[in-house]
């Protein structure tokens, strides 16, 4: 009797304990680079050293006065916006159709739409640089160009965005939607004022979603990008293969601050929602 | 009639963006490939419109090529294992805790998702070399007598590679066990079952679906990277991703870069199969 006490005693404190010390363990091991990074991001030295010896906001104010590093920023915004604009729209269309309508082949097309998401970027990244290598429209190179990296991202986040609009159009209440036929809206006005509103937060979750991606991804736009249209993570691979400065982790603070901001925008969206709902 | 006619013609104009997305730039592109790799490379030229074998050959018989495609295979089979243990782990625990403590849980393993992999890669770079934090925290412990670096290993490169996988095998885990009725936990410790018991013959069969998921997800991805590993890793740490980079970007040479390309798809296509034909045949679960 007392030997069962004992062992039922003994157990479950050695796990709580273990338990504990894996927490610790996992916590620091999420946290060790992002905070080694924004603590390098504020040092005087030029060199990547520990101890950091004296503090500065140096690198900030370098990052911000290089056209170089300044325009790459620009570049990585205007094409992670391209990408949230294609493959939200791509997405949520594909996603209704899923959804509403009858489609030949469904499980196929399911497994085609969704199957770039499964490829690694670098096999992605070199198809399209082949294929498109020497492509011109209007006498525009489409290699080399922001627009041709979009729809490269959009492989990679409109299955995302169509596997997450088809869950948000799963809980749509379509009894209102068939109101709205039967009140005489035709079927796109229907989509537009009534549907859209409802899955509000799902929209911009998946856009949002969407920019970050692309805003993050780095080995296709290293394939897809010259001189001038080089994305932040691409010059910051760049670099760290020639030499690492403070300014590095000054880029990734500030790439890492629009992907938070992203994040912010969907909560502070979602208790909007919620308020809503709740005041009905 | 007419009318399922018409649904079916508005179900594909719906459709069209993104397959004209996914055909266009991922099937095409994949057919081009796999042509291009039977193409030839005579010296100084991209490529030269041919059928041959040779670069499969190449693949096969030449030891930096088979090297390659082994450290690869070996590298996702041992980082996949790795992040699969820990991420049960960690999803285990999150599960099991009070609901205060697993929303900062979560949000803390939200970070490596929302970090881009060039930023994780960076982040390591300063900690492991010999003026780096590890470095000098332990010499400030006293731990060691002089600067350590752990930097251009192959620990290092696990570490890194670990770090970017290690939040999807989380979420998958812990999706499957929010599924689960906690009750069973309870009654199969009231039953008298020890703890190891408890998982062995209740935990582990009702979680089979998601550890598969997980580690074929995690198999897939480290396969096709080769930033980190290249990064951390021992200049000699040589994957099928980085000779991709290398023929196209460096020795130009097309056609067996296509090549290593097909293998890598042929790769993911054999791990999705594989881990459909384990699944049990009721789950839905789309890999």
């Amino acid at each position: 009797m007392s030997d069962v006490l004992a062992r039922r005693g003994f157990e479950p404190v050695m796990l709580k304990a273990l338990g504990a010390a894996f927490i610790v363990f996992i916590v620091a091991y999420i946290l060790i680079p992002v905070l080694v990074t924004l603590v390098m991001s504020f040092n005087d030295a030029a060199m990547i050293r520990f101890p950091i010896n004296a503090w500065s906001l140096k690198w900030y104010q370098d990052f911000f006065a290089s056209p170089q590093w300044t325009d790459a920023l620009k570049s990585s915004v205007i094409i992670a916006t391209g990408t949230a604009i294609i493959s939200t729209v791509s997405g949520i269309l594909a996603a209704w159709a899923f959804e509403r309508f009858p489609i030949p082949f469904k499980n196929a097309l399911y497994l085609l739409i969704m199957l770039p998401l499964f490829m690694p970027g670098v096999v992605l990244g070199l198809g399209i640089a082949m294929t498109f290598g020497g492509v011109q429209i209007a006498g525009v190179n489409l290699y080399g160009s922001r627009a041709l990296v979009m729809i490269a991202h959009s492989l990679w986040a409109m299955p995302l965005v169509f596997m997450l609009m088809e869950a948000t159009f799963r809980t749509v209440d379509y009894r209102v939607v068939e109101a709205s036929y039967d009140l005489g809206a035709n079927p796109l006005r229907t989509f537009i004022e009534i549907v859209v509103p409802m899955v509000s937060t799902g929209v911009i979750s998946s856009a949002l979603f969407a920019f970050v991606i692309s805003l993050n991804e780095f080995v296709m736009a290293l394939f897809l990008t010259d001189r001038d249209t080089q994305t932040l993570p691409v010059l910051m691979w760049l670099s760290l293969r020639s030499a690492g400065t403070p300014r590095l982790a000054v880029a990734s603070v500030i790439l890492a601050l629009t992907v938070f901001a992203c994040l912010a925008i969907i909560m502070v969206w979602y208790v909007r929602q919620l308020r809503k709902v709740s005041r009905n | 009639m007419t009318a399922q006619r018409r649904k079916q013609r508005t179900a594909l104009l719906l459709l069209l963006p993104a397959l004209v997305i996914v055909l266009i730039f991922f099937g095409l592109p994949t057919i081009f490939m796999a042509r291009m790799s039977f193409n030839l490379h005579p010296d100084q030229r991209l490529f030269v419109p041919g059928f041959t074998f040779e670069h499969y050959g190449a693949l096969l018989s030449n030891p930096v090529f088979t090297g390659a495609i082994w450290t690869t295979v070996k590298l996702a089979v041992m980082a996949s294992i790795a992040t699969v243990v820990i991420g049960y782990a960690f999803a285990l625990i999150v599960w099991l805790k009070p609901p205060r403590w697993r929303l900062l849980l979560i949000g803390v393993a939200l970070c490596p998702l929302l970090i881009s992999e060039i930023a994780i890669i960076f982040g390591w770079w300063m900690f492991f070399p010999k003026n780096g934090l590890l470095s000098y925290a332990l010499l400030s412990l006293g731990l060691v007598n002089d600067k350590i670096s752990l930097m251009y290993t192959e620990f290092a490169a696990f570490v890194g590679l670990i770090y970017v996988t290690l939040p999807y095998c989380f979420f998958i885990l812990l999706s499957i066990f929010d599924g689960i009725d906690r009750r069973l936990i309870e009654a199969s410790g009231d039953l008298g079952a020890p703890p190891l018991t408890t998982f062995r013959e209740v935990l582990l069969p009702l979680t089979w679906t998601g550890l598969l998921v997980a580690f074929s997800q995690s198999f897939i991805w480290t396969m096709g990277t080769y930033a980190t590993p290249s990064a951390l890793g021992p200049d000699t740490l040589w994957t099928v991703g980085y000779l991709i980079q290398e023929q196209m970007l460096g020795k130009h040479n097309w056609p067996l870069a296509a090549a290593l390309s097909m293998v890598l798809v042929l790769g993911v296509a054999a791990v999705m199969v594989l881990t459909r034909s384990l699944m049990p045949k009721r789950a839905s679960y789309h890999v």
